[in-house]
């Protein structure tokens, strides 16, 4: 590969990233007002009507309002890790979209070991909660941060299995291949969630409690942390945090469209639905996921602490170990394992 | 753990009939009104913003007698009186309402024999600083100017009740 | 002494007391409008009508003599029931004909809140009307400057009426026409002539004469009431003080039947708006001729400047009508540890030395004794201006039985029949020498009354003057063992308790005339004194309350608090000790006067011995015991007071006893500040005016 090669390599990558952040980021703004109006709608409520037409530009108001803001800082802070906090979680949150195939060959990098990926980065995620709660020198602030890491990594074990049953079944680590691995002529009852139903259970729940969603958000539990990790911050480092929190989600919306939905596929294995562009389906199964988050956060009320460990340790992970033994044992003993 | 309950639980029925009774709610009527847009019923004893009222040839009903001052258990009225200039009648020259201290509890209007201080139907008169939110005579007038006819109506439909 | 039973309560009172008082000891609350107890019985207003036993209707109970009652068939005592069906139908059908033609319309009434009718209508009355046909109208009367009329709420109890007619003695007020035609008025429109005619609307029991300076100003549920001491003249009335946030609204008697029973003069009453105007709120300055606004640093720096090169000798105080005993206490400590014995505060220039004894310059027989005089002779005073309640005890003696006065001095209307007897001195000592036939009167009398005005003392030939009167009390037998006939009338209330404390001029030292002369002194403390001008070429500090003359002509100004705003003691003409109570604080950075006069001697490095009100009264007390007397007269020895006065001697000038001050309205700065007080002086002198023509 010459010099210019590799340039014009490094800027059609940056320009890939940039054109996928700012679809990505539109298409949050529009999931934060679909998850209030959710919210909204279950309560009996309108939820935000009064900016835009129907409220449709209540997100970039709040974008707006946030950025103008300012910033406050407590005097007890940790200033440059108070500062630094946010922009690692939002950061973290966003890297994991470069290995996500959106449609066929789709993806910034399709590197091999995309699941390992994804699983590394939003391991990481967890730095930017300690550091922000560390550096608020505030109660709160810490109490908050440590449950959100003991939290997350308590249902990274079972997600973790939950991906190894996929894997199994799969053959490979590159998300692509995972995807294809899943296009047969069964249509949408070829795609893992249906052979693998009580792992995308697992997976959609343990994405909740990954994500400090409700009925799992116990890190910024309003009624007892005032906000958890997050109560110190205002204006542009909490917009990242939030920011950060939202592309967590929509990045396990995407994960579980790729590994248990099918990625891009259509649902129905023949024209003319194959002619829909993957984007489009691709889009639609995740948007499908985060209503049923969204549709969680409404129906649900939120675990007590012990209850939520309780769920992870003692319930999910013999569950997802278990699994991960039959679904080998069955591939095996079927001979449909990949490669075999 | 009974085996059913597992079972049951593997099988999500609660978060099914859970989702279910969710969506039924979330096709159902909004309870909410749009606000800013349409405006919820108020009936005829509403109490919002306050105002003086005047007679129909002009005159300001208040006499000054200091009742509503006296009555008011948040102490958010403030009134000096002396005779007026021209006719030397009885004539508040500073009457003030502090709508932050006030209650809304409408003793003022229960209390004052001319019906000049009344809660009107207005409970939109949010503002940008405090000091706004001190009312003086000039300011209350001129909402008894605006908010009249209604406020003439309102008692008229609560007049055989009282 | 009478038995009777009231509700079954069996008393024993007095055989002339009357069945409401009667009423009154049995605890039996009787209604009234009419009746009070220090005017004549109407009984025309018929709402403490009660059921006698045996008596064929309800009687009214103000106007029944218990003497007249008659026991019952067997003896029993005779029966009064206050609380009857009877007596309550009475009272009803009392009540609902007052209100016939009462307006309805209290929400604009100034009585409203404090309204005895108000009240009445809700204890007794019933409460709805049957009344259908229209009110009638009366017009409004102009009656003076002071009380505004609403003639339409009159119930023509007449209190108004005979309160002029008896107690002020000016009979201004009268009703006409009969029956529902009934009117109160002044007959022609005039002012009221009285200087207690405030006082009518304080008896009014209804809201038909109000004060008018007060008009719709104030409700009484909002007024914080002080009990206090009035300045404006020497009696030192009881007054109540009311405070509406830190304005005082009004001022109204308070009851004390040693002093002023229960009235007050229309200048103490109406004094109040000269609290408010004029005031001194922050100290000043005067740089290149010009007063400016300033610190109290640099108020104080500017006087320590001045104080401390200044030979002491040339160094002087003086203190004016109104300061109260503690301010002047700390100013003569202050003046004493500077070395200055230039101290006076003989405003008026009266000739009197505290050596004489106290009993020299005291009303010596106290204002209730006045009851028991059988004669008295007035040297060069009016007590109807200098001292208005003193002049009512006068005339209430009058009243009681026929009584021999005497006037030397101005001649003028007393409210009571006098004989004039001269205007100058020369009467005096006619009379001392038993030329004039008034002196076989004083002489005839078991209990002579001598009372000598300030006015008088003020002459040169004040002494004199003093030294006659108290040889002729000797001579008439006034001063007595049983009797304290001798009296001296002061009319400022600060003067005898500065002659209290001795403010006068030490050993050689400069008295008041001497201070106050061009170039006499360099600095000259000025505390309150407006009357008199300091000359030219001393370093005035003025100390005052108003931006009156004394503020004028200063060069540094402290501002200070006036009697309403501070705890001060003032001691009376009689050398009653009383106190005022603070009812709210002085404007901006005003201060009390005995604090400023503490911080100024620490910057003059002769700090004053005390840090609090509390430790002064300490230091006052242990220094002059009687001042810890309070509301009392310390009892002084006249009789070696009167020899020692009578063996002064001096010759007595010719000319012819002045008035002790030119206008009555506007004797110290308070009242000059006063819009209503100067109204008041212009209607009295439109009033003179007229009656010159």
């Amino acid at each position: 590969m010459t010099f210019w090669e590799t340039v014009g390599l490094v800027a059609l990558t940056a320009l890939k990233s940039l054109v996928l952040l700012s679809a990505l980021l539109v298409f949050i703004a529009y999931a934060l007002l679909a998850d209030r109006k959710i919210w909204a709608a279950v309560q009996l409520r309108r939820g935000p009507n009064v900016v835009g037409p129907f409220g449709l530009f209540q997100s970039f108001a709040d974008l707006i309002k946030f950025v103008i803001k300012e910033p406050v800082i407590p005097a007890g802070a940790n200033k440059a890790i108070f500062l630094l906090a946010p922009m690692v979680f939002a950061t973290l949150a966003l890297a994991s979209w470069a290995v996500i195939p959106l449609a066929d060959g789709w993806a910034i990098a399709d590197i091999n070991v995309g699941i390992t990926y994804i699983f590394a980065i939003s391991s990481l995620g967890v730095y930017g909660v300690i550091m922000g709660g560390w550096a608020s020198n505030s109660k709160y602030a810490f109490l908050g941060a440590l449950r959100s890491a003991a939290q997350m990594i308590s249902y990274e074990v079972s997600l973790g299995f939950v991906i190894i049953c996929v894997l199994l079944c799969a053959g490979s680590l590159n998300l692509s291949r995972i995807v294809m691995a899943q296009d047969t002529s069964l249509g949408l009852f070829g795609w893992y969630w249906f052979w693998l139903f009580p792992m995308f259970v697992v997976f959609f729940i343990s994405a909740l409690a990954e994500t400090n969603r409700p009925p799992f958000d116990l890190p910024e539990a309003e009624s007892e942390l005032v906000a958890g990790y997050m109560v110190e911050y205002s204006s542009t480092p909490y917009l990242l945090f939030m920011l950060g929190e939202y592309v967590a989600i929509m990045t396990m919306c995407a994960l579980g469209t790729v590994l248990f939905l099918g990625g891009w596929l259509s649902p129905i294995p023949f024209a003319p639905f194959t002619w829909v562009p993957g984007l489009i389906w691709f889009a639609l199964k995740a948007s499908f996921l985060f209503f049923m988050i969204a549709m969680v956060k409404a129906m649900v009320p939120r675990y007590r602490y012990d209850q939520l460990m309780r769920l992870g340790w003692k319930v999910f992970l013999p569950l997802s170990l278990v699994s991960v033994v039959v679904v080998a044992f069955v591939l095996k003993l079927t001979g449909l394992a990949p490669g075999a | 753990m009974k085996l059913d309950q597992v079972a049951r639980g593997l099988l999500l029925r609660e978060f099914v009939s859970g989702f279910i009774l969710a969506m039924k709610y979330f096709f159902k009527p909004k309870a909410t009104i749009n606000y800013p847009f349409e405006m919820g019923h108020r009936g005829p004893r509403f109490r919002g913003e306050h105002a003086l009222r005047r007679y129909p040839n002009g005159e300001e009903r208040c006499i000054a007698c200091k009742l509503c001052e006296a009555i008011c258990p948040a102490q958010a009225i403030t009134i000096e009186a002396g005779p007026r200039r021209n006719d030397g009648t009885r004539r508040t020259t500073r009457y003030d309402i502090d709508m932050v201290k006030c209650i809304y509890c409408g003793m003022c209007q229960e209390a004052c024999p001319v019906d000049a201080i009344v809660e009107g139907p207005n409970s939109e008169f949010s503002v940008e600083t405090r000091e706004e939110l001190l009312y003086d005579k000039q300011k209350l007038l001129d909402n008894g100017d605006r908010w009249e006819r209604e406020i003439a109506r309102n008692i008229a439909i609560d007049a055989p009740y009282r | 002494m009478t038995k009777l039973l009231v509700d079954g309560t069996e008393v024993d009172v007095p055989a002339d007391f009357t069945l409401l008082q009667a009423c009154e000891v049995a605890g039996a609350e009787i209604p009234r409008f009419c009746f009070h107890e220090r005017l004549s019985i109407a009984g025309n207003c018929r709402m403490c009508l009660v059921e006698l036993k045996g008596a064929p209707k309800p009687v009214a109970s103000c106007a029944y003599a218990v003497k007249d009652c008659r026991p019952g068939p067997n003896g029993e005592p005779p029966e009064v029931l206050t609380r009857s069906g009877l007596t309550k139908k009475a009272r009803e059908g009392v009540m609902e004909f007052l209100l016939i033609n009462h307006p309805l319309d209290c929400p604009i009434c100034d009585q409203g809140g404090h309204c005895d009718l108000q009240d009445q209508a809700m204890a007794y009355g019933v409460d709805s009307t049957r009344y259908k046909e229209n009110k009638r109208a009366v017009e409004e009367k102009y009656i003076g400057p002071l009380v505004r009329t609403a003639m339409n709420r009159c119930i023509h109890c007449t209190r108004c009426v005979r309160f002029l007619a008896e107690v002020a003695g000016v009979p201004d007020l009268g009703a006409i026409g009969r029956g529902e035609d009934m009117e109160i008025t002044s007959y022609l429109e005039n002012a009221m002539g009285s200087e207690l005619q405030g006082n009518v609307a304080d008896l009014c029991p209804v809201g038909a004469l109000v004060p008018k300076p007060q008009s719709y100003n104030n409700r009484p549920w909002e007024l914080t009431k002080t009990d206090s001491i009035d300045v404006m003249d020497a009696v030192g009335s009881a007054i109540r003080v009311d405070v509406r946030g830190r304005e005082v609204m009004q001022i109204s008697p308070r009851v004390n039947e040693e002093i002023n029973e229960e009235w007050i003069s229309d200048k103490t009453r109406q004094i109040v708006d000269g609290l408010r105007m004029q005031r001194l709120d922050r100290p000043f300055v005067r740089e290149n001729g010009r007063l400016r606004p300033a610190s109290w640093g640099e108020a104080f720096a500017a006087i320590a400047a001045k104080v401390k090169g200044a030979d002491p000798k040339k160094i002087g105080a003086v203190v004016g009508d109104l300061a109260g005993v503690e301010e002047i206490f700390a100013l003569k400590e202050l003046m004493g540890s500077l070395g200055t014995a230039n101290t006076d505060c003989r405003q008026g220039g009266e000739k009197i030395d505290p050596a004489w004894g106290r009993a020299a310059y005291t009303f010596n027989p106290t204002i209730p004794g006045i009851e028991e005089a059988d004669a008295i002779l007035l040297v060069g005073t009016n007590p109807r201006l200098e001292a208005s309640l003193l002049n009512v005890r006068i005339r209430k003696r009058w009243r009681m039985a026929p009584l021999a006065v005497g006037l030397i001095g101005e001649e003028v209307d007393l409210t009571y029949p006098h004989l004039y007897l001269g205007a100058g001195a020369e009467t005096l000592s006619e009379l001392a020498a038993g030329k004039h036939s008034f002196a076989e009167t004083l002489s005839k009398a078991e209990r002579p009354l001598v009372i000598v005005g300030s006015a008088a003392l003020s002459r040169a030939d004040g002494a004199a003057v003093l030294a006659a009167a108290a040889g002729l009390a000797k001579s008439v037998g006034a001063v007595k063992p049983e009797w304290n006939g001798f009296a001296v009338l002061h009319s400022a209330a600060a003067r005898v308790g500065a002659l209290d404390l001795g403010f006068v001029p030490g050993e050689g030292g400069l008295d008041f005339a001497g201070i106050t002369a061009p170039g006499a002194l360099d600095v000259v403390f000025n505390l309150g004194s407006d009357e008199v001008d300091v000359g030219a070429g001393a370093f005035v500090i003025y100390q005052g309350t108003h931006g009156d003359r004394g503020a004028m002509r200063a060069d540094v100004i402290l501002p200070g608090a006036a009697y309403t705003e501070k705890s001060a003691t003032y001691v009376n003409t009689e050398g009653r000790v009383q106190m005022t109570n603070r009812a709210g604080f002085p404007p901006g950075d005003a201060r009390e006067d005995w604090a400023i006069l503490r911080a100024l001697s620490d910057v003059l490095g002769h700090k004053l011995p005390f840090d609090s009100l509390g430790a002064l009264r300490r230091a006052l007390y242990a220094a002059h015991p009687h001042l810890a007397g309070i509301d009392a007269i310390e009892a002084a020895d006249v009789v070696k007071a009167v020899d020692a006065l009578a063996g002064l001697g001096g010759s007595l000038g010719k000319e012819a006893f002045g008035p002790a001050f030119a206008d009555f309205f506007m004797t110290n700065p308070i009242a000059r500040a006063s819009r209503v007080m100067a109204e008041c002086s212009s209607v009295a002198h439109g009033r003179t005016l007229q009656a010159a023509e």
